[in-house]
């Protein structure tokens, strides 16, 4: 029986009004001395997933191998910190697109999921209308661009269409956009769709900086925005109250050095009233379930009809 | 050199240059035109822009069988009129239900077979032999029927049995309206459906909107069996008979519209990480509401990918180790919920499934199979609801093994054809906004012809509608929103759009300008030696 009436009181909306969390992340830059943008990635994707966004979600371009670089002095291993502490290249790391395969053009197919038919479903990003999507991108930019590969840029305008499209198709309900590169202001100040949040590095003019060498290393390990962001987000447990407002204001001047610059025209919450987790988590709204059909036991001599394929 | 020479020789270097510019402006223009040109197919803009107002119109049969004797033909007559009148409204709406209401006479078959039937189930056998696809038949039982029904009741088939004792027309008319607006067709769902996906721009979403999947071709379900410790148990579960057994009558009924592809996998050694809260007294474990969120992500870490890029739907077993046993789930005010189950909207279900720990001295592992019957139980009404073919109703009645009642799945066909049509109009709409938005993207034949399939999937899913034959158009539906997304994630639409207007100055400055500018200044030369050599001849 459905013992339907049950469900009366239940409330109408579930408390988030999303139901599952994307990540796009994205360092654009390659060759050795670029050690830390592949290092800033890689510390985003740790956190995305200890905070509970599962790999089959997040799609992860790093454009060079660090590594694996002849260079690197402990092979197989990335360190955002001079302590070496965290190898953050650690056991699991999943990344979809590698090396040359980080291109503008695969960049915007991931986006708008203009993808060939025979692409895998871990190189696809399968959001819909429900779906919150972090995007973070790091590498080197100038004033309306990013630097793919040394070969080529995205400009802040083909982004902003590439986010329209998005929205078009309903591939998001909320975005929050991340870049960590020098201007990177001016890589938002193009986004005219609806629901994005963004944060970037520096003002236009301002270049962005590095936090520290590793000597052993002998290259800049972590740029400082991503630093100061990811100490904030290592105090984050899954369950966590802290919000997407006390994030904005994470690497003050004296910090950053940079002026960090944020957008919320187009986001229509307070951000002190977002939680972290909606971004950076992955909280999934529940409904258990009061009451259940009831079958009866099949007894009856069967076909061999087959339906478990 | 002569006087004459000299001037032959300036004669035939204009001569030169006039040719030289004619090739290049009247052969190499063109040809340079012609071999840059983007290729775009003509789209039908205007057709797509002409959606916008794009009504649909579904006709719904409601057929009236009296089985009452003392109704005559004449208050037959009355009851189709009201009945009309009071089914009949909205016509203005954007999508809008028209009914053929046919109300006669049962005929002495279908009379004395209902006289003779003491319950509902025989009245099903009756009326089931003319069950047809978008066609109720609402049934009018004899005051001295056996059966009892209060009121009215609604079958698992597509007829509702309505008593006529101690009622005038106009409540029976008033209760065959209710029923076919409350359960059969409901028209405010289908209407907020189309308006919700007709636009980007969205409200709230509701309950039911959230944790439906998505309308497509087809559905991935996983079922999985989570044991962490099987060197303790060893847990067995025939999913595949299970499946065939209670999954096989719903798969079939729905296979003709949607393809259910469904895999079982059996993961040990992993567990719920989240730890549960303990109950010393009771020496129960349990989690609370707010823990269930926390669950699923890093069982999901383990679950695999699935091949298909269709939607995933995932339903986990999940046995309590030995050390967390009995596990249950409480709900807010603190009572175990009877499931013992949850989901998650668009992704599926866990239900915990507690298995009794083998005794101290038992040897190790202990066989245990799990009783599939109330695995499925669980699952299936967790189907029901993340495929949004439950429609809830307060009326309590048993859906039994088919796990779909026929009307539901009519209610699930007009509803997800609504859906397919409003997502695949906004999606051609969206396309043709950027295309005219972005003026270098090819548009090649291949899109031209999914926009003109989608076209004609959207006009002839709508002409079916119109005349009731709601399976053809959900197929046709179904169509149009395959091939409208196929035209919008084309990959070729990509590959010239990094080509912007002021790169190509870049890239033919460098080209054009060392030879344009000799051609254009013996041009002008030559154009002025032609002037003052005509000014001469007239003098």
């Amino acid at each position: 029986m459905l013992k339907a009436a049950d469900r009366v009181n239940v409330e109408e909306h579930f408390q988030s009004s999303h139901t599952n969390n994307w990540a796009v992340l994205v360092d654009t830059s390659r060759f050795w001395f670029n050690y830390r943008h592949v290092a800033n990635v890689l510390s985003v994707y740790r956190s995305c997933k200890r905070l509970g966004i599962p790999d089959s979600h997040i799609i992860l371009m790093v454009a060079d191998d660090m590594a694996c670089n002849p260079r690197n002095p402990r092979p197989g291993t990335v360190f955002n910190n001079a302590n070496e502490q965290i190898n953050v290249y650690g056991d699991d790391v999943e990344v979809d697109y590698r090396g040359y395969e980080v291109t503008v053009e695969n960049f915007i197919r991931v986006l708008t999921g203009r993808l060939s038919p025979s692409t895998p479903r871990s190189k696809r990003l399968l959001s819909d209308e429900h779906s919150n999507v972090l995007v973070y991108m790091t590498g080197h930019g100038g004033e309306g661009f990013l630097k793919f590969q040394d070969a080529e840029e995205i400009s802040n305008v083909e982004l902003a269409d590439a986010f329209e499209q998005m929205w078009q198709k309903q591939r998001y309900h909320e975005l929050f956009y991340m870049i960590d590169t020098c201007q990177a202001e001016s890589m938002f100040q193009k986004f005219y769709s609806p629901n994005i949040l963004a944060v970037a590095s520096s003002k236009v003019g301002e270049d962005s900086l590095s936090h520290h060498v590793d000597p052993k290393i002998g290259v800049y390990v972590i740029d400082r925005y991503t630093y100061f962001a990811l100490e904030f987000l290592e105090t984050v447990e899954p369950g966590s109250r802290k919000t997407m407002g006390q994030f904005l204001r994470v690497c003050p001047k004296h910090q950053c050095i940079s002026t960090v610059a944020i957008r919320t025209d187009l986001f229509p919450r307070d951000p002190d009233k977002v939680p972290l987790t909606d971004f950076f988590g992955s909280v999934r709204n529940v409904e258990i379930l009061t009451s259940t059909i009831q079958l009866d036991n099949v007894t009856v001599a069967r076909d061999d009809g087959e339906y478990c394929r | 050199m002569t006087e004459k020479d000299d001037n032959r020789g300036i004669k035939r270097q204009h001569y030169a240059a006039l040719g030289v510019g004619f090739v290049c402006v009247i052969i190499g223009l063109p040809l340079w035109w012609k071999t840059t040109e983007v290729y775009r197919v003509s789209l039908p803009y205007s057709d797509i822009a002409d959606l916008t107002n794009v009504k649909i119109k579904c006709v719904i049969d409601v057929d009236v069988i009296n089985t009452e004797p003392s109704l005559t033909d004449n208050n037959l007559a009355d009851l189709s009129r009201i009945i009309t009148a009071s089914l009949g409204q909205g016509q203005e709406k954007v999508v809008h239900s028209s009914y053929r209401v046919s109300v006669r006479q049962g005929n002495d078959q279908q009379k004395s077979e209902v006289l003779k039937t003491a319950d509902v189930k025989g009245l099903d056998t009756t009326f089931s032999k003319q069950d047809v696809l978008n066609h109720y038949q609402m049934v009018l039982l004899p005051k001295q029927s056996g059966v009892k029904v209060k009121r009215s009741h609604v079958s698992n088939g597509r007829a509702a049995y309505f008593t006529t004792a101690e009622k005038d027309l106009q409540t029976i008319a008033q209760e065959i309206t209710n029923v076919v607006h409350s359960i059969f067709v409901k028209e405010s769902t289908l209407l907020k459906t189309f308006r919700d996906r007709i636009t980007s721009k969205r409200l709230k979403p509701d309950k039911e909107s959230m944790r439906s999947v998505k309308s497509a071709l087809g559905y991935d379900i996983l079922f999985t069996l989570v044991n962490p410790q099987p060197d303790i148990l060893d847990i067995q579960w025939d999913i595949k008979q299970a499946v065939r057994d209670f999954l096989g009558p719903l798969s079939e009924k729905l296979k003709e519209y949607v393809s259910l592809n469904i895999q079982s996998q059996v993961i040990y050694f992993t567990g719920l990480y989240k730890r549960p809260k303990k109950d010393s007294k009771l020496g129960e474990f349990y989690y609370t509401e707010k823990d269930l969120p926390l669950l699923i992500n890093p069982l999901e870490a383990k679950l695999g990918s699935h091949a298909s890029s269709n939607p995933s739907l995932n339903f986990l077993v999940y046995i309590p180790s030995r050390e967390q046993h009995p596990l249950f789930i409480m709900d807010q005010s603190g009572s175990k919920v009877p499931s013992n189950s949850f989901l998650s909207p668009r992704w599926g279900g866990i239900y915990i499934y507690n298995v009794k720990s083998p005794s101290q001295n038992a040897s190790l592992p202990h066989e245990v199979s799990l009783n599939m019957k109330q695995v499925m139980e669980v699952f299936i009404s967790q189907l029901r609801l993340l495929l949004n073919l439950n429609n809830q109703i307060p009326d309590s009645t048993d859906v039994g093994n088919q796990a779909i009642r026929l009307w539901e799945l009519d209610g699930w066909l007009r509803q997800r054809c609504i859906e397919n049509l409003a997502t695949s109009i906004h999606t051609l709409q969206s396309l043709t906004q950027l295309l005219e938005r972005i003026s270098n993207i090819v548009i090649n034949d291949d899109i031209g012809n999914e926009v003109e399939e989608a076209l004609s999937g959207i006009r002839q899913s709508q002409r079916y509608l119109a005349v009731g034959q709601l399976d053809k158009a959900f197929i046709q539906s179904r169509k149009a929103l395959a091939a409208s997304d196929k035209a919008f994630f084309d990959p070729s639409l990509l590959e010239l759009l990094y080509f912007p207007e002021d790169q190509k100055f870049a890239i033919y400055i460098p080209l054009f300008l060392p030879i344009s500018l000799p051609i254009l200044g013996s041009l002008y030369k030559t154009f002025q030696w032609m002037k003052t050599k005509r000014k001469t001849k007239q003098e």
